[in-house]
């Protein structure tokens, strides 16, 4: 598998390519949803932190909603056809279980996954999302496929 | 259809009444939250428009003073050399303060685009702040403000102190923060800048003497665009920027900022940035790790 390139996904970033790339992120209540063409085999993914933008901050894909929209622009302007796009979410688990507030942040942080991805008529064809562990996944841009591992480090 | 009594149908219907009642109210919080929602989007929308007129002018007044400041020492005297030095240094705060803000803007791109990633070295933070106070020491000349580096970290003697931090976010981070002091500060006065470190925090306070920012004011300027029309030595300048990307590079950092300020007293902003690790918590660093052990799930 030498003919990977490799990118790390940094929260609030997004990334997407045509070339064969392993994207590695790490997840707490962060989600991250990569969208795949399997036509044109292009991969894309994001790594959001919260769920809808406050209208204040810049308008970065550190939010869900800002992310989503900007991963589909990204994917359609590499050539993806929106009818081919599928999409598969991880992440959204609670680790700060004292934080009230903070034990929100996940599940509000797939609701808008699931929400946009359902009003944009993008499928969902996998998801491991919830719990109360951190998740290590790879991505692999050209065949869509993601490997996914729980972990038990602290993670934001 | 069986029957029921008197008394089970008046509570049925009161059940049902609260039932709806209680989802009007949720109806009705919603769409006041939409009405929130379109609200903002509608202030965010003209602050966006305003911002282009801003920026136009940002850029396009600095071109037009090199552009005829430079034809006018083109057309010096061969003898009058004096004139020409007081031009070139208008030629260079223009152009520096262009440079700035365009800088800002395709930072400011970058991050909207989630192209933003730490670029993690080991930093000679002296070197980094001085090169930062030096490049604005001619703005800070001009306005008779003297700009005090206090630096507070023992490391052995001749030593250099190293923080593991990406330099570039730093640099405009201090960048933004230095500017809006000078700008928000009186003639004959100072900025007063002071580094120290504790643990693995690095702290940068920057301090100013001038206008201040009132209590409700502190809350707003971190939106993007939003720019306080108090700017003394300014004539308006500025896009409204620095602030929402100085705080978008410290979350990339993972630091903070605080504002200690009063009105008509002056303003300190406090950076607190944490060492960043040498490997990204979880993966080895070096890549060996794409193939998991056997107990990864495929999807």
């Amino acid at each position: 598998m030498d003919q990977y390139l490799q990118h790390f996904l940094y929260p609030s970033t997004l990334f997407a390519s045509k070339d064969s790339y392993v994207v590695k992120t790490i997840l707490g209540s962060c989600v991250a949803i990569c969208l795949w063409d399997p036509v044109a085999k292009i991969g894309g993914i994001n790594h959001y932190m919260l769920p809808n933008w406050n209208g204040n901050d810049l308008a970065s894909p550190k939010y869900g909603n800002i992310a989503i929209e900007k991963l589909i622009e990204r994917m359609l302007q590499l050539g993806s056809r929106y009818e081919n796009l599928q999409a598969k979410i991880f992440g959204g688990g609670d680790l700060i279980a004292v934080d009230r507030s903070a034990m929100l942040i996940g599940e509000r942080n797939i609701r808008v996954a699931r929400m946009m991805l359902e009003e944009k008529k993008i499928p969902i064809v996998a998801s491991s999302t919830g719990g109360k562990k951190g998740r290590k996944i790879l991505f692999f841009t050209n065949t869509g496929e993601v490997r996914h591992k729980f972990i038990d480090k602290q993670v934001r | 259809m069986t029957n029921i009594s008197d008394r089970q149908l008046i509570k049925e219907i009161r059940d049902r009444l609260a039932d709806r009642s209680k989802f009007e109210r949720e109806i009705n919080s919603l769409s006041l939250e939409l009405q929130e929602v379109t609200k903002r989007y509608k202030e965010s929308e003209s602050l966006k428009s305003h911002f282009i007129s801003n920026i136009s002018n940002e850029i396009v007044n600095p071109f037009t003073s090199i552009l005829g400041l430079s034809k006018a020492i083109l057309s010096v005297e061969k003898n009058d050399w004096k004139k020409v030095v007081s031009m070139v240094a208008l030629i260079h705060s223009e152009a520096f303060n262009l440079d700035f803000q365009l800088k800002n803007i395709f930072v400011a791109a970058k991050i909207e685009a989630g192209e933003v990633v730490p670029n993690i070295a080991k930093v000679n933070i002296r070197n980094v702040i001085q090169t930062i106070i030096d490049s604005f020491s001619l703005v800070a000349r001009k306005m008779a403000i003297e700009i005090v580096f206090n630096f507070d970290i023992e490391y052995g003697f001749g030593k250099n102190f190293y923080f593991k931090t990406d330099s570039e976010k730093i640099k405009l981070i201090v960048s933004n923060m230095l500017n809006n002091a000078l700008k928000y500060s009186y003639k004959d006065s100072k900025v007063i800048l002071t580094v120290t470190v504790d643990e693995d925090f690095l702290t940068i306070a920057i301090q100013d003497f001038g206008t201040g920012i009132s209590e409700k004011n502190q809350k707003i300027i971190f939106e993007r665009f939003k720019r306080l029309d108090s700017g003394i030595n300014s004539l308006n300048r500025g896009h409204g920027l620095g602030l929402s990307i100085s705080k978008a590079l410290l979350d990339v950092l993972g630091g903070s900022i605080e504002i200690d300020s009063r009105k008509g007293e002056g303003s300190t902003f406090t950076l607190h940035i944490p060492e960043a690790k040498n490997v990204v918590e979880g993966f080895s660093g070096e890549g060996n790790d794409i193939f998991f052990d056997g107990d990864d799930e495929i999807f």
